[in-house]
């Protein structure tokens, strides 16, 4: 059984008025446990809506969403259960920050879960630790902290909660790239230390390609394509035509096609463009001698 | 180059911030810099680089602790310039959200004009002008939190042309946009500098924005460390890694390849020259 399926999912915003818009129609998927899930998909495309149904923040206008094989809405008293065994990050959120320390805000989930002193304490600590904020910072107020910092704490206090799945809507937009790629090992991390199944929404396909094993794309509501990061990229067309944007190196190989050269399709990383073009390039001259 | 007049002079620039308890934290030490009239220049740097810091500074919004700013001869320290300057040099900020301030798309962009006193026809003209510019002006009577982030920016960009600048300075303008609003917000700043010949001072840590820029100027911990056209700073591969940022992955790709000794042409900063050099280089083969 999967950990989490969505089945038949559908959201109409105000319904049965003159603003009802359809959000999501017919969603199928499930995911398994411990899989790394990128979720691309322009603005507007349903992303946000379908993460927000995962952990009851939203109810489905119809179709269901089963944890462990359990419909979340079937006892709507549960539904904070459900929020603590599925942890939502949002986007920007150290905008949500609002206790006096940064210890304080990552305590705030496990204090809520109604968890022993000490246990707290070691979930703050242990979590803190993974996401790089070092006991100083722990003791600071977080309105202290440089941008990069807060975020960190933001996510820290979800993965404290430890939810068996980890939603991340764009942990990393507005961060330089050494920031990005910072967060990015600390998410896949903490999905090797708890085998969490962590969902990561994000606009670079770029970012995507390093982190996920399987790809959702996400247009006009639907599921799009659902799949390993190799079948899901290697058609950079269809993606594109979508309004992707496309990893620059896959696009330099569809060039590279276009211009009839026999190089391999399904390319979305500097290193395997590397290693797909020096074995064609030393063919000649170079290797042989 | 050199006789290109400069719209901004920072002639020896020290800046530092004081923290609460702590010892003042030093942001700039001993920074030059000059922006030609009618470039397009992006200013790289990871967080905490300075970058922000320079933005401000380049309108007086921060003033040096010592050094000089002048802004068309006009020294950002002279409270009494203050008003002109900041005509002259108009900034946009990263989020949309914060800058928008009226609940009618037309009323916003008119704040400004307003606030200098103008006349009711010419504040028409002004805003028409300016809201066509950005092509947002189907939008005029739209509510500024109904549209896209894209669209918010690009209001946020009306607002200041309307004060007529020779210079806008933008703080990672697209940082918290989707791809979709940063090629509007991209296609609408190189317009602006090309068609009406506004001064362009971009601050960002996308490298693609970068490379369309005349220059590019990588900034760490307040410190100029390259400074060229694109090509020029983006074959800097291993200054650029060390101060934490990344290279196109055209420009990446090329350097992979030609330290694993294959012969290719310097300098190749987008998709296109990427595939004309490989496709050259496979077909030799």
């Amino acid at each position: 059984m999967s950990l989490v399926t969505v089945k038949d999912l559908s959201y109409v915003y105000s319904p049965d008025t003159p603003f009802a818009k359809t959000a999501i129609t017919d969603v199928n998927l499930s995911f398994e446990k411990g899989e790394m899930i990128g979720i691309i998909g322009h603005t507007g495309s349903g992303k946000s809506t379908l993460i927000q149904h995962l952990n009851g923040l939203i109810k489905p206008t119809s179709g269901q969403v089963l944890l462990d094989g359990k419909d979340i809405w079937a006892e709507p008293k549960k539904i904070r259960e459900v929020r603590f065994r599925v942890g939502l990050v949002f986007q920007y959120p150290e905008y949500q920050l609002f206790a006096d320390t940064a210890y304080e805000d990552i305590a705030f989930g496990p204090k809520n879960m109604g968890l022993p002193e000490e246990e707290i304490d070691r979930r703050v600590r242990a979590t803190a630790r993974m996401v790089g904020v070092t006991d100083e910072m722990l003791e600071k107020s977080p309105f202290d902290l440089s941008g990069g910092e807060k975020r960190r704490v933001a996510i820290a206090g979800v993965m404290a909660m430890e939810p068996e799945v980890l939603v991340l809507d764009e942990p990393t937009a507005g961060l330089d790239p050494a920031g990005r790629d910072r967060i990015l090992s600390r998410i896949r991390e903490y999905r090797e230390q708890t085998g969490a199944t962590v969902l990561l929404v994000s606009h670079s396909m770029e970012d995507t390609a390093k982190i996920a094993e399987k790809v959702l794309v996400m247009n006009e509501g639907r599921v799009f394509r659902f799949g390993s990061v190799e079948e899901v990229y290697s058609q950079p067309e269809e993606l594109s035509a979508i309004g992707l944007n496309v990893p620059q190196v896959t696009r330099i190989f569809v060039g590279l096609r276009q211009n009839g050269l026999p190089v391999p399709g399904g390319v979305y990383t500097v290193e395997q463009a590397k290693d797909a073009l020096l074995p064609l390039l030393r063919k000649g001259g170079g290797a042989d001698a | 180059m050199n006789n290109m007049e400069n719209i901004i002079e920072l002639k020896d620039v020290c800046f530092e911030y004081y923290e609460e308890d702590q010892n003042k934290t030093a942001i700039l030490e001993h920074f030059s810099l000059n922006i030609q009239k009618g470039s397009f220049t992006a200013v790289l740097g990871h967080n905490g680089s300075g970058k922000s810091t320079l933005a401000k500074l380049l309108n007086g919004l921060n003033k040096p602790v010592s050094g000089q700013v002048l802004v068309e001869g006009m020294d950002t320290a002279d409270e009494k310039k203050e008003m002109d300057i900041r005509r002259k040099v108009g900034m946009v900020f990263q989020n949309p959200d914060n800058q928008l301030v009226a609940t009618i798309v037309e009323e916003d962009v008119a704040f400004g004009p307003e606030n200098l006193g103008l006349a009711p026809d010419e504040i028409r003209r002004r805003v028409d002008e300016a809201l066509k510019a950005v092509r947002m002006y189907d939008y005029r009577e739209h509510a500024p939190h109904k549209l896209s982030g894209g669209q918010k920016q690009r209001v946020a960009i009306a607002g200041i042309i309307a004060m007529e600048p020779d210079c806008i300075v933008l703080d990672e303008p697209t940082a918290m946009l989707d791809p979709r609003g940063r090629a509007e917000v991209m296609e609408t700043i190189h317009r602006l500098n090309r068609e009406k010949g506004i001064t362009i001072v971009l601050i960002t840590h996308y490298m693609d924005e970068a490379a369309s820029a005349d220059r590019v100027v990588v900034m760490d911990t307040g410190r100029i460390v390259l400074d060229g056209t694109p090509k020029e700073v983006f074959s800097q591969v291993e200054t650029i890694k060390a101060v934490g940022l990344d290279v196109p992955q055209p420009t990446e790709l090329v350097y992979e390849l030609k330290k694993a000794g294959i012969d290719l042409p310097d300098g190749i900063i987008s998709t296109e020259e990427c595939v004309a050099a490989l496709t050259g280089a496979l077909r030799e083969e």
